[in-house]
């Protein structure tokens, strides 16, 4: 990803972190509490959790996890940092871009993603940065919105994604086909409302060459 | 599908308000001396404009993201098809525009549980 991009999706962040909990912490938070509990409840071993955001899915993770947080915007951190606080683990926050990990290869045995492969720009190459920090065979875990296959519902998410796309993410993308594309192995896709908010479960190779 | 009763009302409220607001709208606008194809599109980018306020504007914070801003939409863009075409046909109150559109947020909604139900199991692979 380019500094210019990079500059943008980091600016287009840091707006949206000033109304991010009004918007989002009662209304989706609470519809998608029971599918996220269960979502996080897999964590095990060295843990990526990729984007913190304001740390909304910090009261989902288990107890006791040994994790680390990453998210390409400041002021998105600023606001995680008090709830990062309060787990009751090891969480460190740091910001970094997804496209431009700073983790040596094979760094985790497990990455989860929240709402986020609708933001970052690159979605595959971001997915292939996840795949080299990941042990081979280690797991993707990701609870996206994507877009449909069905209509009216395409129709709509097409519709809105330009509009999403300057101040939010995008609602069309077709992220299942986008972790194959980077290289990973559907284990499992879970839908929890029409196809367009899901649970995925992914492996790396076994193989990181490639 | 949900079954929560917050969730449930609100999915009601979401669909019933998006379409209702649609209709009394497009009924007030769209007068009998429009062309009906005209209506038709103007009252199905006035209702989808609409329904996009009324959930940012309320729905979304409370209820949900996705499951707010699609069946909003839809019904406020059925509700604004169905109206604009039919207000040039002959006098619409904007009541009864209103009503029409309500429901038409009902039929939305409903249409919504059943894909809901549909496609809620577990999915294959290959769904985008
Ligand atoms: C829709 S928010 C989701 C935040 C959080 N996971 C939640 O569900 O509340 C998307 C997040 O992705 C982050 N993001 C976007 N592009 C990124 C990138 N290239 N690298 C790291 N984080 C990124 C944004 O800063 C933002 O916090």
């Amino acid at each position: 990803m380019d500094e210019l991009t990079r500059q943008r999706t980091r600016a287009k962040w840091d707006a949206a972190a000033k109304n991010f909990d009004v918007m989002s912490s009662r209304g989706p938070e609470k519809r998608w509490a029971p599918y996220k509990r269960e979502f996080f409840s897999a964590m095990r071993g060295r843990i990526l959790f990729l984007a913190v955001g304001t740390g909304l899915d910090i009261q989902f993770f288990p107890p006791n996890c040994q994790i680390v947080g990453i998210d390409i915007s400041p002021k998105m951190l600023e606001q995680a940092r008090a709830r990062a606080d309060a787990y009751p683990g090891k969480l460190e926050l740091r910001e970094m871009d997804v496209h431009a990990l700073e983790f040596p290869a094979a760094s985790f045995d497990q990455v989860f993603t929240s709402c986020t492969f609708c933001s970052v720009p690159d979605p595959v190459g971001g997915l292939e940065s996840l795949r080299r920090v990941l042990v081979p065979g280690g797991e993707l875990h990701m609870f996206e919105h994507t877009g449909s296959r069905y209509f009216p519902f395409n129709l709509m998410l097409n519709i809105m994604t330009p509009l999403a796309r300057r101040f939010g993410p995008d609602m069309n993308r077709p992220t299942v086909a986008n972790v194959e594309r980077a290289g990973f192995r559907i284990r499992d896709v879970r839908h929890v409302y029409l196809d367009v908010v899901k649970a995925i479960v992914a492996e790396a190779p076994a193989s990181t060459a490639g | 599908m949900e079954r929560r009763p917050y969730f449930v009302f609100g999915d009601v409220l979401t669909s019933v308000g998006s379409g209702g607001l649609a209709g009394l709208v497009c009924a007030a606008v769209i007068g009998t001396g429009w062309n009906m194809w005209l209506g038709m599109l103007v009252g199905m980018a006035l209702g989808m404009a609409l329904a996009m306020v009324l959930s940012f504007a309320c729905l979304l914070v409370l209820f949900g993201a996705m499951e707010v801003m699609l069946p909003s939409m839809l019904s406020g863009m059925l509700a604004g098809m169905v109206v604009g075409m039919a207000a040039p046909m002959g006098e619409l109150p904007a009541a009864k525009g209103a009503l029409m559109g309500a429901l038409i947020g009902v039929g939305v909604m409903l249409f919504n549980y059943a894909m809901d139900a549909y496609l809620s199991r577990r999915a294959s692979p290959w769904t985008s």
